[in-house]
């Protein structure tokens, strides 16, 4: 990685040309698998995510099934060449983490009491990670229930406000998250409730509010990509 | 035809929420991904798995025999049991294999599910399916191989002279002759695939005269 | 599960099919479903191709590393595959360490890439003895609709061929492209009903006896071979396969692998 640049923020500019309060370029798509029962891909700046859903199906093992509702178990995995030095295949800390916090955030969508005794399994494959791939993972993941014909209160959009050179900003770049002052990867649902929270640096109570309301928009303009990609299905051919 | 998604808002008229839907404060909200049936306030969904209702017909697969039940595959996350007292003679545990092995095939029909989703089944023939074939599709689809007041099902039991019984579980058992068959699963296939388009009646019938004529 | 009922079902119907001369997707036995072969969209990679053959889809990206030799080849760069069945791709693949197919997979088309030649290796020292180029083959199975052995074998080659040594990052110079000398093409056939049908889908997978994976190199010799499955073969029919596989190879890599 390179040192810090000595400003990351010129007037009301970010380094990628963005102002403080716009997203990345966004690709989304919907049903890009033919096995899963529903999938996802979306690209997010960089990040290029994709994300299969299958079941309701059988719990195996045994124990885990509850009697009178669905499981919900998550998996995010990063490709070993998704990052600049090759990663070790398979789970470390991080993704462990990840998949708990990234689950929390989407269960509370689903309604659960359909399905007792079954599990609905979510695996999010980051392809190529480049800042926030946990919020696009989750983004994705919510289309690809949809797609999946999962039952749901309504579908979740996430994205990650910070603090950039004493700014609050909507979706950090590698570079912003390394340099800047704070890091705060949101979740929520359609009628925002927040489903994930979680932040590390400094924020003032007065930042944190703002944050917030930026996380609000950068979350409604995500919603409308993935209802988009929903209706794009439909109508380009899946079903048509 | 208006596609609708989970959270969107459908009505006011909360006695009127029907498949598909949930109401929370005072409104209709969409609980799938489908299409809006306006005049039943439903969502018909164009994915999902099986969910087994009681008085369903569907085709099962008897996967294992254990305490007095055969054990049934319907295509759906839950397993089927089909007890030993629903046959009309009293057999033995030891002897069920006798009536229904490992492997059949059967038409059952759905006699109750519980709120955990224990799915039991009753026979009228225990008999398995011995002639004949079975294909699988998406059970979203089963309504267009039905067609309205049963129009596609039997344009295809006419035009193909194959006896045709669809499983509402998205099985389907076809008999006749070997090619007569191989045209009625193609013909199906193409349903399923094509089932959201318009004009898709015609095309079926066409499909069903030039595979004839080249026959 | 719903695997092996959704084979059993359709084991008749492939199989009277069969007798015709008939595939389920309307297939000649000896035709190969549309490929599809996209290259670098995997920027962080040293090289990426993402291929996909029918439904069938792999992403394979390309990571090369300075690192020690292994003790007999003192001189030579190292070639490491890995296989991962992503459980996105299947309801019948389960998270976890790869297992016997994954690995059988990985070995396969490392070989075909090795013995074929198609990397320099000796142009892969920095210092011998010291510090060679490492080359990482990762293969994902993204969805699985049949003859993952062709595709990932095809997407390992195509990665490969718009790979660049990563000079620059580790003070070495330039970039330069990793020096490839040959194109292996993995062609596989499946054997049902003591019919030979090449690039089986994953119904015919299912049901097959055994399957044979014929690798050639770009003189038409055989670079590897992988017979996977329980059922047997015949000397006519691998006579045939190796036949019909290497032909297609041909096609295969004058069409997706020598345009770029």
């Amino acid at each position: 990685m390179s040192d810090k640049p000595k400003k990351l923020i010129e007037k009301g500019k970010r380094l990628d040309g963005r102002k403080v309060d716009e997203l990345r370029p966004i690709k989304m798509e919907a049903g890009v698998l033919k096995r899963a029962d529903g999938s996802c891909y979306m690209e997010l700046g960089g990040n290029k995510v994709i994300a299969a859903v299958y079941g309701p199906r059988a719990v195996h093992p045994r124990h885990l099934q509850e009697a009178t509702q669905v499981i919900i178990r998550y998996r995010y995995d990063m490709a070993s060449f998704s990052v600049e030095d090759r990663k070790r295949p398979g789970p470390d800390r991080r993704s462990v983490e990840i998949s708990k916090v990234s689950r929390e955030a989407i269960e509370p969508s689903i309604i659960k009491e359909y399905f007792p005794r079954s599990t609905i399994d979510i695996f999010v494959e980051i392809l190529q990670a480049d800042a926030g791939t946990r919020t696009v993972g989750i983004n994705a993941a919510s289309v690809a229930l949809a797609d999946a014909g999962i039952p749901m209160r309504g579908l979740v959009s996430s994205c990650a406000v910070g603090k950039v050179d004493g700014q609050i900003v909507l979706d950090l770049t590698g570079e912003e998250d390394n340099y800047g002052e704070a890091d705060m990867p949101i979740a929520m649902t359609q009628d925002g409730k927040i489903t994930l929270l979680q932040m590390d640096g400094h924020l003032t109570k007065e930042e944190f509010a703002l944050a917030i309301e930026l996380a609000k928009q950068g979350c409604k303009a995500i919603y409308e990509v993935q209802r988009n990609a929903l209706v794009a299905k439909y109508k380009g051919g899946s079903y048509v | 035809m208006k596609l609708v998604i989970p959270g969107d808002i459908l009505s006011d008229d909360v006695k009127r929420a029907g498949e598909g839907t949930y109401v929370a404060s005072g409104k209709v909200y969409a609980s799938i991904y489908g299409i809006l049936d306006q005049k039943e306030l439903r969502v018909i969904p164009l994915s999902g798995k099986y969910m087994p209702y009681t008085g369903d017909t569907v085709i099962g697969k008897v996967v294992d025999i254990i305490f007095s039940n055969w054990i049934v595959d319907i295509n759906s996350p839950y397993e089927a049991l089909l007890h030993i007292s629903e046959h009309p003679e009293r057999i033995d545990p030891c002897d069920m294999d006798r009536c229904l092995e490992i492997g059949d095939l059967i038409i059952a029909r759905v006699k109750d599910v519980d709120a955990t989703m224990r799915v039991e089944l009753t026979l009228e023939k225990f008999r398995p399916l011995r002639s004949g074939r079975v294909i699988e599709i998406s059970h979203t689809r089963i309504p267009r191989v039905i067609g309205r007041g049963g129009s596609m099902i039997n344009l295809l039991k006419k035009e193909l002279d194959c006896s045709i019984f669809v499983g509402q579980n998205g099985r389907i058992w076809i008999n006749g002759k070997e090619d007569d068959i191989d045209l009625a699963i193609q013909t199906l296939l193409k349903i399923e695939r094509e089932a959201h388009t318009p004009g898709l009646t015609d095309r079926i019938r066409e499909l069903i005269e030039r595979s004839k004529k080249r026959g | 599960m719903s695997d092996d009922i959704i084979a059993e079902i359709r084991r008749d119907y492939i199989y009277n099919l069969a007798k015709k001369g008939e595939r389920v997707d309307g297939r000649a036995f000896d035709e190969y479903r549309q490929i599809e072969v996209e290259t670098r969209l995997i920027d962080r990679a040293e090289g990426s191709a993402k291929v996909k053959i029918g439904n069938t889809q792999v992403l394979v990206g390309i990571k090369i590393q300075p690192g020690e030799p292994f003790p007999d080849t003192p001189d030579q760069g190292a070639i490491i595959t890995n296989v991962e069945l992503a459980p996105l791709a299947s309801p019948s693949f389960e998270p976890g360490p790869p297992d016997e197919s994954a690995t059988e997979l990985a070995r396969v088309v490392d070989r075909g890439v090795r013995e074929s030649g198609a990397i320099d290796l000796a142009k892969l020292c920095i210092e011998k003895g010291e510090n060679i180029w490492m080359v990482f083959i990762d293969v994902y199975v993204l969805d699985h609709d049949g003859n993952l052995m062709d595709a990932s074998a095809l997407g390992a080659i195509a990665a490969l061929l718009n790979a660049e040594l990563p000079n620059e990052r580790y003070e070495l110079g330039k970039d330069a492209p990793l020096p490839i000398d040959d194109l292996p093409v993995a062609v596989t056939a499946a054997e049902i009903n003591g019919e030979i049908m090449l690039d089986p889908s994953l119904d015919e997978e299912l049901i097959a006896s055994t399957q044979l994976t014929v690798i050639t190199s770009k003189d038409g010799s055989l670079a590897g071979m992988q017979k996977s499955g329980v059922g047997m073969l015949t000397f006519d029919q691998i006579h045939h396969i190796i036949d019909i596989a290497s032909k297609k190879a041909k096609e295969i890599r004058e069409k997706y692998l020598e345009t770029s």
